[in-house]
């Protein structure tokens, strides 16, 4: 236990489970964009967590309640859960993280999963985010 | 008797990578001048050059959001945990204009 924390993961597991309800949540908000959070153990992807998009601006952008923030943080305390993912859907656009999602990146920790719409086939990338580098990781 | 600091996010590395502290003060901004005098550059992280939180900066006392309860002057009892939540937020459109965490 502990080695997780903080580490960079070279490769992201997420379970074909969690990746379809991270699809199904950004259909189902579109042409709004769907966010949300990852939470896990040890660094490993166990549940996602559907959270409301409070952006006034919702068709291309995101913005999370802070207080949902805090009600989800408290919960995954409470199972002995870390924050593993944060993730976001680009219903019109590539799954690469905007200029608005470099400068808006705050947790430097966390996977940023994007997810997008553009296709047919939803497209499913994750990143590192961190004071404006970008560095994809290979899901797994 | 000290108050509960918790720091999610990009603030940790500010804090000595801490996520969690133990914190002494009336009010934020004297909890947030007993972390800096441990940590400093602390402060420029959490406030702006005017004292204010910063934008993208939500800080919950408990239950109650510290922009209710006079921002920084927001009295922090004893035993109470802090919770300094970074904004998250983002999406495809806007200018990309770093509103940061101050640096």
């Amino acid at each position: 236990m502990g080695s997780a924390t903080g580490s960079v993961a070279e490769s992201f597991a997420l379970t074909r489970e969690l990746r379809e309800r991270i699809v199904a949540h950004a259909r189902e908000s579109a042409p709004n964009e769907a966010c949300g959070l990852v939470a896990g153990k040890g660094g490993v992807a166990t549940r996602a967590i559907r959270c409301a998009n409070v952006h006034e601006a919702p068709t291309t952008r995101y913005r999370i309640d802070p207080r949902e923030q805090l009600r989800v943080f408290r919960d995954m305390d409470d199972r002995g859960e870390e924050l593993v993912a944060i993730y976001h859907s680009h219903p019109a656009s590539q799954p690469y993280p905007s200029p608005t999602d470099r400068a808006e990146s705050h947790y430097p920790d966390a996977v940023y999963v994007l997810v997008s719409l553009r296709t047919e086939e939803p497209e499913v990338r994750a990143f590192r985010v961190h004071d404006d580098l970008v560095r994809e990781i290979p899901l797994s | 008797m000290p108050v509960t600091v918790r720091l999610p996010g990009a603030l940790r590395d500010a804090a000595g990578g801490q996520t969690k502290l133990e914190a002494s003060g009336r009010t934020l901004a004297e909890i947030f001048a007993d972390i800096e005098r441990r940590h400093p550059g602390f402060r420029g992280r959490v406030v702006d050059e005017s004292g204010r939180l910063r934008s993208y900066v939500n800080v919950y006392i408990g239950e109650d959001d510290a922009r209710s309860r006079g921002g920084t002057d927001a009295p922090v009892p004893d035993g109470s945990e802090v919770m300094v939540i970074p904004a998250m937020a983002g999406g495809a459109g806007g200018d990309g204009v770093r509103h940061g965490l101050g640096r």
